[in-house]
């Protein structure tokens, strides 16, 4: 039986990305990202799970408005880097896993969960501006992709996503072959990109965000996409998707490590959970 | 600009509401095809032809001719695929931000805590 081993929470952000192209790390406004996750890095190295189920969100890279998708699961051996506007990263192709990935589909929608079933998904900083900075390794594990709409309202709720992480983990047990899954959620925290309040960030709720997501996460299930805009910025309600990963770990959790900057216009936050019964 | 959300103004914010993704669907169309290089050499060659070709309207085209990034999310325009324009003719998030805000782009950057020597960093 498969079961899930960790999982980890983390701002995605194009800027990301960029530091890591130009070779930034050791730049004195990039540096205290890159050794925020350096801890991480090493739990993974160790971890070395089998597999990652990424619940990210598309940013009009692999899908746009004429058919927008509430949730997507990619089901492929393969996924390709997505072009953004700017040409494609020196970064390889993320592997998949289609026999799990179509398991995980049967399994999710008899659970009432009914997401587009994509043979065809390329990826874009929802999840690569991240994962390098996760591993060395071109890639550590197969990689499952699932997309939700987090920008054109309505969105999916915060509860929704909580049973999403739920009906993912049960998804995970009863997949015969014993795979050890890493979860992974992505999504920007306070952050909003345009308007009057452009730049917007908001460390404090960010940081009781991370409490709460360890100790209560009930209570971020019970806000609406109204409070977080408000207090996180309108394009942080992607935030939301954090709380997927959070379910998929059971009701317990040990805090592996935690870390938040934000030099410039996202909250840049970090967390890494092992399930209590792990 | 303020908008409501379901009854609820948010200052500053403009919620991308359906209502606003049917308004701005001609933009957000033409501004998403752009992550088809191709397609980023024929705006680059001729924008107006390229942004007509796209079904834009006149005010719309002017809008990007301008560089108005308030004025197109006030179109319906959507940020994740308007700075797929952004990069297109030069322009990165934050100078865009910056022109949304009415500041310099030195001005925006001066508000920044990496610029300001305070980067919030919490470690716990
Ligand atoms: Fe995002």
């Amino acid at each position: 039986m498969a079961r899930i081993v960790g999982g980890v929470g983390c701002s995605h952000a194009p800027s990301i990305a960029h530091s890591f192209d130009r070779g930034l790390q050791n730049d004195p406004v990039w540096a205290p990202l890159y050794k925020g996750y350096e801890p991480a890095k090493a739990w993974l190295d160790k971890l070395k799970p089998d597999l990652i189920v990424a619940v990210y969100n598309d940013h009009m890279n692999r899908f746009f408005f004429d058919a927008y998708p509430t949730f997507a699961l990619g089901v492929s051996d393969k996924h390709p880097q997505a072009d953004e506007g700017w040409g494609k990263r020196d970064l390889p192709d993320l592997p998949g896993d289609a026999e799990f990935s179509w398991h995980l589909a049967q399994s999710l929608v008899e659970d009432e969960f009914d997401p587009t079933i994509c043979q065809e998904m390329t990826v874009d900083h929802g999840i690569l501006s991240i994962l390098p900075l996760l591993t060395d390794n071109r890639w550590p594990a197969p990689l499952v992709p699932f997309a939700a709409n987090v920008i054109q309202h309505p969105l999916p709720t915060p509860k929704r996503f909580f049973h999403l992480g739920q009906a993912i983990r049960r998804a995970v047990e009863s997949y015969p072959k014993d795979l050890r899954v890493l979860v992974v959620a992505t999504g920007g925290m306070s952050h909003q990109l345009h308007g009057d309040r452009f730049g917007f960030m908001n460390p404090d709720w960010d940081n009781e965000f991370l409490d709460l997501l360890e100790h209560d996460p009930q209570k971020l299930v019970n806000l609406r996409h109204h409070d977080y805009m408000e207090r996180g910025g309108a394009e942080s309600v992607e935030m939301i998707m954090w709380l997927a990963m959070r379910a998929a770990l059971g009701e317990k959790v040990r805090r592996i490590h935690r870390h938040y900057y934000a030099p410039m216009l996202t909250g840049y936050g970090l967390i890494v959970f092992e399930g209590a019964d792990a | 600009m303020t908008a409501t959300y379901r009854g609820t103004p948010i200052a500053g914010t403009t919620v991308f509401t359906g209502a606003r993704s049917r308004q701005g669907y001609r933009i957000n169309k033409f501004a998403m095809s752009l992550t088809d290089p191709s397609k980023r050499d024929a705006f680059r060659a001729d924008e107006r032809g390229y942004m007509t070709s796209c079904g834009l309207t006149e005010a719309e085209m002017d809008l990007v001719a301008k560089r108005d990034w308030k004025g197109l999310v006030a179109a319906g325009g959507n940020i994740y695929v308007l700075i797929k324009v952004g990069g297109s003719v030069g322009q990165n998030l934050l100078q865009m931000g910056a022109q949304m805000r009415g500041q310099s782009f030195e001005e925006f950057m001066q508000s920044r805590p990496a610029r300001q020597g305070a980067a919030i960093e919490r470690k716990n």
